[in-house]
């Protein structure tokens, strides 16, 4: 039987495999699948690795996730305290930057993988490799150095220190930061990880003005990623749009892969990224919550009768809410299986 | 009080609203301190040059004005900032447009979309009170109702904020148990609502706005009485 990675490496070689590879992001509903509250689940690698795996082979989608919640990565630059719902993701609660000042005694772990908030992932990650390994491709997610700050300070914060702040001081923070991605991605490589999602709002123009993406983003994102090589990444800004961003990234950074935007036009970004490189049009997974069976098989035509256009092309969600029913997940895909059919 | 303004108001109404446009704070300050040391009132630049200035913004950003997140940030701080020195300046205590109460959904931490929204709603004179994060439902009525605010106003980030139990479908709720639902309405926002353009009906609220300028227009229009 034809495997994730197959399908998935055909559409990189602009070869056609039986259907359009279909990424589906399931993480809180890991959770559910093996009936334990999100706190318990979160505590575990062993856990999230066997409800991606179970999860996976139940709806037949084409990938798994090494990622747990956005906030671990706070957790392995020192933040103590994560809030969680009983029906959504894990949110940072502790902020480690709670004035200026923190940004000195900020420390970045030199060995990340050696930080006992990686243990778990690492766990999990070990699972995956061993049971799916090579069949279907491993994602890591990895926010950015310009958006990382959000997540050891709040959002308000980086804002007034990145656009009103004493530079020296918002430039020592974003070395550390791009230091601490520099290791990450580095460590997700090494323990296997396929596809890199290079997470980061701040590259795109609806975040922040055009011409201080130009000036500071790329020189950052530049600082990120170029000591790793672009291998796997895949340019991602959190759903926000990105089709604005697509040339300079494409020219400066040369990024192989783009994670559009729902919010953006699809046939445009697919003309953006080219026909020589991977676009994954991305389905606005919110309103599945509620949408009848019939809008949401029109929505994945729509979308697939876009997207096959292009010889590189793959179907993705975002982070699919779990109040999603059940239900139309099977609707949608099913419905990206048959439209998505070569 | 001037509102139509002296030929003088009219250059200052003009650069404010650049130096705001180009989200140059330090700029929109130099132009109020000068029009301040040329004699203009505090409150003749707040009715004539601060909330015409943020009237222009709200009808740009509804037109075609496609504004990034720090624009709409930066515009709502530099507005906020100007007209809380002004009104510390004010001869008498200024008359406001009305009153809300805002916070962020019970479970949500996220604030920075109400603070943009708080700067929007100052800069148009609206006393608002800041709630804080994680609020509850009770909390939301209980201070609605003790500070007499004609809107509240939640921010959610997250779909399980947003929806959830304990979000605005109970505010909507206790306003109906409490019957005072004519005289405070329930306005929300954030992430999962741009998603999402009907989810604002899901969770039974009065209206919701795609961003915080236009939060401004939608919640400035509850206050006066409009029914929308
Ligand atoms: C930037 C971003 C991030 C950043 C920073 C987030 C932060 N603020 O802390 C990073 C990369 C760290 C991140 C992480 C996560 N994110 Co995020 N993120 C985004 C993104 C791109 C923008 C959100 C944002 O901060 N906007 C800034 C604020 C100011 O904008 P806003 O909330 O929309 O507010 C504006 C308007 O909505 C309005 N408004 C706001 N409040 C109010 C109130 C009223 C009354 C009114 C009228 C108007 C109004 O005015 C504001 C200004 O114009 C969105 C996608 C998107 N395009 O919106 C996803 C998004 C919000 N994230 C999402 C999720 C799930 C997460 C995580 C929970 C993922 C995870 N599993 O860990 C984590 C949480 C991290 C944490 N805090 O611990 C989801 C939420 C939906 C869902 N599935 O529940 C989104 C929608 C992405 C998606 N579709 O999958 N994220």
């Amino acid at each position: 039987m034809i495997t994730g990675m197959e399908r998935l490496l055909a559409a990189v070689n602009g070869k056609k495999s039986d259907r359009v590879p279909v990424f589906c992001n399931l993480f809180d509903q890991g959770a559910l699948e093996l009936g334990v509250s999100l706190e318990e689940y979160y505590q575990r690698g062993d856990l999230v690795a066997e409800a991606q795996i179970k999860m996976r082979a139940r709806y037949g989608y084409d990938n798994v996730w090494s990622l747990f919640y956005v906030g671990k990565e706070a957790e392995l630059m020192g933040c103590k305290e994560i809030l969680f719902a009983k029906d959504g993701p894990p949110n940072v609660k502790d902020f480690v930057v709670k004035e200026f000042g923190d940004i000195e005694k900020l420390v970045i772990p030199d060995d990340i993988t050696a930080h006992p908030a990686f243990e778990e992932q690492a766990k999990c990650l070990k699972i995956l490799k061993q049971e799916l390994g090579g069949r279907y491709p491993i994602c890591a997610y990895l926010t950015g150095s310009m958006t990382l700050p959000v997540l050891l300070m709040g959002m308000e914060k980086w804002m007034e220190l990145l656009f009103w702040g004493p530079p020296e001081l918002k430039n020592l923070l974003l070395e550390k930061t791009s230091d601490f991605f520099r290791k990450e991605i580095a460590a997700f490589r090494s323990l296997g990880a396929d596809i890199l999602l290079y997470s980061n709002p701040y590259g795109s123009m609806d975040v922040i003005p055009e011409n201080f993406f130009h000036q500071e983003s790329m020189v950052w994102m530049k600082r990120d990623l170029e000591p790793g090589g672009m291998a796997g990444v895949v340019y991602y800004c959190g759903m926000a749009r990105l089709n604005g961003a697509i040339p300079s990234v494409i020219k400066e950074l040369g990024i192989g892969t783009y994670y559009l935007s729902p919010f953006d036009d699809l046939a445009q970004g697919l003309e953006l990224v080219g026909p020589q490189r991977l676009s994954c049009g991305v389905i606005n997974d919110i309103p599945l919550i509620d949408w009848s069976k019939e809008e949401i098989r029109s929505e994945v035509k729509r979308m697939m009768e876009i997207g096959r256009r292009s010889p590189r092309f793959l179907f993705g969600t975002g982070v699919m809410p779990l109040y999603i029913p059940q239900e139309n997940i099977l609707t949608m895909l099913e419905a990206a299986y048959e439209y998505g059919r070569f | 009080m001037a509102t139509n303004g002296s030929p003088e108001i009219v250059g200052v109404t003009e650069a404010f609203y650049q130096a705001v446009f180009d989200t140059d704070r330090n700029r929109a300050f130099a132009v109020v301190q000068q029009a301040l040391d040329q004699g203009i009132s505090a409150e003749e630049l707040v009715f004539s040059a601060v909330i015409p200035s943020m009237d222009r913004m709200i009808k740009a950003v509804s037109e075609d004005f496609n504004a990034s997140l720090a624009q709409h940030f930066m515009t709502a701080q530099i507005a906020s900032q100007v007209t809380d020195l002004l009104l510390s300046k004010f001869s008498q205590k200024p008359a406001v447009l009305g009153r809300v109460v805002i916070g962020t959904a019970f479970g949500d931490l996220h604030t920075l979309g109400k603070r943009i929204v708080i700067g929007c709603l100052k800069s148009l004179m609206v006393e608002v009170t800041d709630l804080g994060v994680n609020v509850s439902p009770e909390k939301f009525v209980d201070e609605a109702q003790a500070r007499g605010a004609g809107v509240i106003a939640i921010s959610a980030m997250m779909v399980h904020t947003a929806r959830g139990e304990q979000g605005a479908l109970a505010v909507r709720e206790l306003l109906a148990q409490r019957g005072v639902e004519d005289r405070i309405k329930l306005v929300v926002g954030g992430a999962p609502f741009r998603f999402d353009p009907e989810l604002y009906k899901v969770v039974r609220a009065d209206a919701w706005a795609d961003d915080g300028i236009s939060a401004g227009r939608v919640i400035t229009r509850f206050l006066q009485g409009e029914v929308l």
